[in-house]
């Protein structure tokens, strides 16, 4: 087969994922709803109480992943002051949030939780990052009929394994093996003449996921790609010399990277002192993942910046969708920073929250119960920062676009932010097993839906 | 091949920075018998405050003086060892040693609560004066010339170290204090100043380490945790409270852990401990370390 139509088939294909490249992409979700600004909030009926309303908040308070913690914490709180300046939930429950630090452990986690259900009767749970934590938390979440919405934690297990028929567990972020799927496709799209393949990733099990699903994606898009070097450093790792050397010395085209927080930051800063950026193409799931600030003018231009859960607080872009742009101006003006996906994550799940009440609300009157809550949020749709998000009634996940760039520096910020003309947005169903594909165990043994999904259904390309 | 000669280079370094906190653990341990929980937040301070003395003031300081940078770094850790030394540890030498652990891990949380609120979550960096020095070729392949002045330092830093404990009159007094610390005391040995100094001087040699490494990756929470384990697995393998034990066990772990990146990267902890183990079963008190 000639190069020719190797590149036809390709572009074909992505176009049959309706990726779209350039700043125009968010028309594909289908947004038909006004920004939220417009809707008069309906009388709550009946009798409310002016109890506060109990939330646990449980995030990284420090360690390296609180580049990520932080910015979930302010997205929550940015929410709480708001509601409750319009006089609470339903005009009456302002929100009381208790905080606990995530990396206590996991099994301090989950005494905390129970602490926060059992001795203070929290209403609600929010929050977590992740992946270690969601699928020891929920079960316990389900088991003291608490409702929860993670804010993250996105591993596929937690839906597919660990709560595999989820009541009172909700999850507003991504799916994890979206992260690898969507670096697949942008590297695809941007580089697509790549196959010597390096992977660096954190070892757990969202490196794990994220090198399995990048691989598997990009060995359908690009034919004959190749190994030909593994990290994986450990969580928290901060000297990366030896594997930015093990890299180098591989040759390899394009290089993956599922690091994050204060690793990435402490990798992309020794990377580039070893010249690694200028031999090679760089895809990342997670390099504006925490604290936009957090990286420096110094990143390299043109690396593929992921952002995890699909938000990067420039896109969608200010004319096209105000929402973003009000929280943003919202955000800066509390914080005096920028939000990150997380934030987003964390916002818009207390409005998802209030949304599910003052609905439940006006069909039941006063104070909805859990059931009348949850039956709300099954099936939910609402206008985040982010762009168009709704909740899958079958597995309790939230899905919206996934989206990624290349990294730019531009006047008017202290950090590279993402090239508007190289913005890759590909709607979410495009890259996830649809709602009833066999979840690993039921006649399959991969190591999710997902990658059970594309190894059946992706066409090769390359390959008559 | 030119990788062998990297990755050596790489870890002689990580071996440099490893022998000087390691070397502050064992002299701490080896002459007031105490194992230091917060020796790993040390060298995150020392990080922490060189990082950030660089940034403030590489606007004012001639570029070549931002070096110097890196003793204050040291010192300021040394410095605020000496205070809490007599405020904090020294009511604890009479009870048993759980208290002088307990003590010390508190001050691990502390420390690590305090430079968070200090400087954030957001990492800091001096990488500037990596970059100013510029890169060699090896092989092809390029190297930092801070990291191989690093690892000088460290060489320099080993034989003073040694020099000062066994060639001068405060190393006789130290080496006396750890043997018997009574029979030292009858002798009119100040037994609370050595004390001060052996913490002073183990907070210098970690404050110098995180001074080191911080240029070439940056100062980050969590930092102190991740290198008071593997300080740990260097002087259980040469040794608690020797010196030599410090010097061989950081080489041993780091060239470990170089050779497990680049061949068997799954099994890197696993291997660091697996040696670690089959010392204390050989040697349970560690290559170099004497018998109880």
């Amino acid at each position: 087969m000639s190069n020719g139509s190797m590149d036809q088939d390709r572009r074909d294909f992505l176009k049959q994922f309706g990726a779209t490249v350039g700043a125009a992409g968010l028309g594909a979700a289908g947004l038909a709803a006004g920004p939220r600004t417009a809707e008069a909030a309906a009388k709550p009926k009946g009798n409310i109480p002016d109890k506060p309303l109990k939330v646990g908040h449980i995030t990284f308070q420090t360690g390296p992943a609180e580049l990520l913690g932080g910015p979930g914490a302010h997205g929550h709180i940015l929410a709480m002051e708001e509601i409750n300046a319009q006089g609470g939930i339903l005009g009456k429950r302002k929100i009381e949030t208790i905080f606990a630090d995530e990396a206590a452990g996991t099994d301090a986690n989950v005494k905390e939780l129970r602490r926060m259900k059992l001795s203070e009767n929290i209403d609600l749970f929010t929050g977590v990052i992740s992946s270690g934590n969601t699928p020891a938390l929920g079960p316990v979440a389900e088991e003291m009929k608490l409702l929860t919405l993670f804010n993250d934690g996105c591993t596929d297990f937690l839906f597919d394994k660990a709560v595999p028929n989820p009541k009172y567990t909700f999850r507003v972020t991504n799916i994890q093996s979206a992260d690898g799927v969507t670096a697949a496709i942008g590297a695809a799209t941007h580089w697509p003449k790549a196959r010597r393949i390096a992977s660096i990733q954190p070892d757990y099990s969202y490196g794990r996921n994220v090198f399995e699903h990048f691989t598997l994606a990009l060995g359908k898009l690009l034919p004959g790609i190749e190994v030909v070097s593994e990290s994986w450093p450990k969580l928290g790792t901060t000297d990366f010399t030896s594997h930015i050397t093990k890299i180098l010395s591989s040759k390899p085209d394009l290089l993956i990277a599922g690091v994050w927080g204060g690793d990435y930051v402490a990798f992309y800063k020794q990377a580039l002192r070893y010249g690694l950026f200028d031999k090679m193409k760089v895809a990342t799931t997670l390099a504006f993942g925490g604290y936009p600030h957090a990286i420096g003018k110094d990143h390299p231009e043109g690396v593929l910046a992921g952002v995890h859960a699909n938000y990067h607080f420039l896109y969608p872009a200010a004319d096209r969708w105000p929402i973003n742009k009000g929280f943003v101006e919202r955000y800066y003006k509390r914080w005096k920073e920028y939000p990150s996906f997380e934030s987003d994550g964390a916002y818009t799940a207390l409005y998802l929250y209030k949304q599910a009440i003052e609905k439940a609300n006006q069909l039941v009157g006063g104070w909805p119960d859990d059931d009348a809550i949850i039956a709300m949020l099954e099936g939910a749709g609402i206008d985040s920062p982010a762009g168009y998000l709704y909740i899958r009634a079958d597995n309790h996940q939230g899905y919206k676009d996934a989206v990624t760039g290349l990294s730019k520096n531009v006047p008017g910020y202290d950090f590279p932010v993402w090239d508007a003309k190289s913005i890759v947005s590909i709607p979410i169903r495009s890259i996830t097993a649809p709602p009833d594909w066999p979840k690993p165990g039921q006649g399959h043994n991969e190591t999710t839906a997902a990658a059970d999904w594309i190894k059946k259904t992706w066409p090769q390309v390359g390959k008559a | 091949m030119e990788i062998v000669a990297l990755q050596i280079l790489n870890s002689l370094f990580y071996a440099a920075v490893l022998f000087l906190i390691a070397a502050g653990l064992s002299l701490i341990f080896g002459v007031m018998g105490i194992v230091n929980m917060a020796h790993g937040s040390f060298y995150a301070l020392g990080a922490y405050i060189t990082a950030w003395a660089v940034i403030k003031a590489s606007a004012t300081v001639p570029p070549g003086m931002l070096y110097l940078f890196l003793l204050v770094g040291a010192v300021a850790v040394a410095i605020i060892g000496l205070a809490i030394e007599p405020t904090l540890i020294r009511p604890f030498y009479k009870r048993p040693e759980e208290y002088q652990l307990l003590v010390t891990f508190g001050l691990l949380l502390v420390m690590d609560d305090v430079i968070r609120l200090v400087w954030g979550g957001t990492p800091l960096t001096a990488s500037g004066l990596v970059d100013r020095l510029g890169m060699v070729t090896i092989g092809g392949l390029p190297y930092p010339i801070y990291n191989l002045a690093m690892i000088g330092v460290g060489v320099v830093a080993a034989i003073a170290l040694w020099a000062f404990v066994y060639r001068t009159r405060f190393g006789v007094l130290l080496r006396a204090t750890a043997q018997d610390r009574r029979m030292a005391a009858a002798l009119g040995i100040d037994i609370g100043r050595i004390y001060m100094l052996a913490f002073g001087i183990g907070c210098l040699l970690a404050g110098l380490g995180g001074a080191i490494v911080v240029p070439t990756q940056a100062a980050v929470l969590g930092m102190g945790v991740e290198v008071l384990v593997i300080s740990f697995v260097v002087v259980v393998i040469g040794g608690l409270g020797s010196l030599e034990g410090a010097l061989v066990g950081a080489l041993i772990v780091s060239a470990l852990r170089t050779i497990t990146i680049q061949f068997w990267e799954e099994f890197e902890l696993a291997a660091l401990y697996l040696i670690a183990a089959i010392v204390l079963l050989i040697r349970p008190t560690g290559l170099f370390g004497k018998k109880a």
